[in-house]
């Protein structure tokens, strides 16, 4: 290694800042295709289960409340999940997503990893769990 | 009783958990001074039964247990996985799915060899060179960053294809991180090959000669570097390098000089095979349509990691999950080489020589059986005790 490349780079350091970001206080912009969390549009599901089947790491349960009226509840373990996308890829109606933004997940409490998305129900005539653990 | 000693030698045990090991392994070290006489080596402290828990789980869920196998080439893991099973199903990958693989195994490459160049300097005590290849790989996770959204295991594959395409504003990125690169690489080649204090650490330290490397059946860069003409994706090319060839980097000396400069040179491969392919990127969807149950049968499916041959082997008897899937990683072929090129070399050389093979501790931490049955011996005549 010759001493002027290094004498170069020394040369270059003195003069430029830290190339360290000052996390949290300066946020980097996050890349397109970001895997963050996992949203759910419940417009669209039909209740198919595919995500449930294919999610590695068991991070979702669907329980199927009526499926003529697309009634579902979805639980998201976001402790569990790997952000691998497969369910986003399984889904056929494209309604699962990854979210780009949301991506700083701590929490102090085991509660908030445990995401129930839910739409609107009237009434609720019966109940069919397929949770991974049972299947 | 100071005679008995001497003849002996002395031995220093090195592990499993030791500051100067980044993953548990166990090393007994024999010395006679400062001579290695004798090196035993113990393994599988970060055995997790991945195999075993392949069984339990749907084909598609594997994908990403297997990509988890090694957190350096995990994308090379999961492609091994992926052509297997596609194999068994009967499923080809469309082209452009093929190349885009292929791609991001190639960037791979360059992640994982600026990485052991880092690794390798450090451990001959070139920290400098350390932190420049360390800083210029950060480029190369960009790039992956970019492409997937994740800077390791990026889960690009799926059963039948790939998740993502390549876009004009991420090509031009790759593009400019390459040259970059490229010029940078070029900067490594020459310091390995001149700086005399370096060369200290890596001339004519652990020769293996190619009849050496084909006996203790040495894989990757380590075999290349002894003239062994061993590269799965030029002996067997699989998935995109039928359309897109490489030439096969090889080096005369066998000694650590010659593992540097055959890696570094394989960077300059991999950069011209990457621009190859978005020449003449196929059109075509991402994703072929992959069955649930894979049909009965079993296959053996080879790739090129970045530290040599990976073997995965897969059977299905019919079922949504496999029946068995064996996995072996390059480190445990190459393993064999430290315990015998160690010898006669000092103490101090054997972190060289071990870094040398580019080694993946909890990767090749697998089970072995070996069947002790009596019955196996009877045709060979009754065993003396």
């Amino acid at each position: 290694m010759k001493f002027g490349t290094l004498l170069q780079d020394l040369a270059r350091s003195a003069v430029h800042n830290p190339i360290t970001e000052k996390y949290p206080f300066e946020v980097r912009a996050t890349p397109a295709r970001l895997r963050g969390r996992l949203n759910w549009d419940a417009e669209n599901c039909i209740g198919c289960g595919l995500c449930v089947k294919d999610c590695p790491s068991q991070a979702i349960e669907l329980i199927v409340i009526d499926k003529k009226t697309k009634q579902f509840q979805l639980f998201y373990h976001l402790n569990r999940c790997t952000f691998c996308a497969q369910c986003v890829y399984s889904c056929r109606q494209e309604c699962l997503s990854l979210s780009r933004d949301e991506w700083e997940l701590a929490a102090l409490n085991q509660e908030d990893f445990h995401i129930q998305y839910e739409r609107e129900v009237d009434e609720v005539p019966c109940v069919a769990a397929t949770d991974p653990a049972e299947a | 009783m100071e005679k008995t000693e001497h003849k002996k030698g002395f031995t220093i045990p090195i592990g499993p958990q030791h500051p100067a090991l980044k993953e548990p392994g166990h090393f007994r070290i024999t010395v006679d001074g400062e001579i290695v006489t004798d090196v035993d080596v113990r393994l599988g402290y970060a055995h997790r039964g991945i195999e075993k828990a392949a069984e339990a789980r749907s084909w598609v869920q594997n994908l990403y247990l297997f990509e988890r196998v090694c957190g350096i080439c995990s994308h090379i893991h999961a492609m091994a996985y992926c052509l297997g099973v596609e194999r068994l199903a009967g499923v080809e990958a469309p082209p452009r799915a093929q190349a885009i693989r292929v791609l991001v195994a190639e960037l791979e490459r360059i992640h994982s060899h600026l990485l052991w160049l880092g690794v390798a300097a450090h451990e001959a005590g070139f920290d400098t060179l350390f932190m420049y290849s360390w800083r210029d790989r950060e480029t190369i996770m960009d790039v992956l960053e970019r492409f997937s959204g994740n800077r390791v295991n990026y889960s690009a594959n799926i059963l039948g294809g790939v998740k993502y395409d390549l876009d004009d504003e991420f090509v031009q990125f790759m593009c400019e991180g390459l040259d970059y690169l490229e010029t940078r690489s070029e900067y490594y080649l020459e310091v390995v090959t001149t700086d005399a204090m370096f060369l200290q650490r890596t001339q004519n330290i652990g020769v293996m000669t190619r009849s050496q490397a084909e006996l203790l059946g040495t894989v990757g860069p380590t075999a290349r570097a002894s003239n062994v003409h061993r590269d799965i994706r030029y002996e067997a090319p699989y998935s995109a390098y039928k359309q897109f060839p490489i030439s096969i980097v090889l080096d005369q000396r066998g000694d650590l000089e010659a593992r540097f400069v055959v890696r570094i040179k394989e960077l300059f491969e991999s950069y011209r095979l990457i621009r190859r392919i978005l020449e003449e990127l196929p059109e075509g969807d991402l994703a072929a349509r992959m069955p649930r149950k894979i049909a009965e049968g079993e296959t053996v499916s080879r790739v090129e990691a970045p530290r040599g041959e990976l073997f995965y082997f897969i059977k299905s008897n019919g079922s949504d999950t496999p029946e068995r899937v064996r996995v072996r990683t390059p480190t445990i072929c190459n393993m064999m080489s430290v315990v015998k090129l160690a010898i006669g070399h000092q103490l101090a050389d054997v972190p060289m020589i071990l870094a040398g093979i580019d080694p993946c501790f909890s990767c090749n931490d697998r089970m072995f059986r070996v069947h002790l049955d009596q019955s196996v011996y009877a045709n060979v005549g009754p065993l003396k005790g």
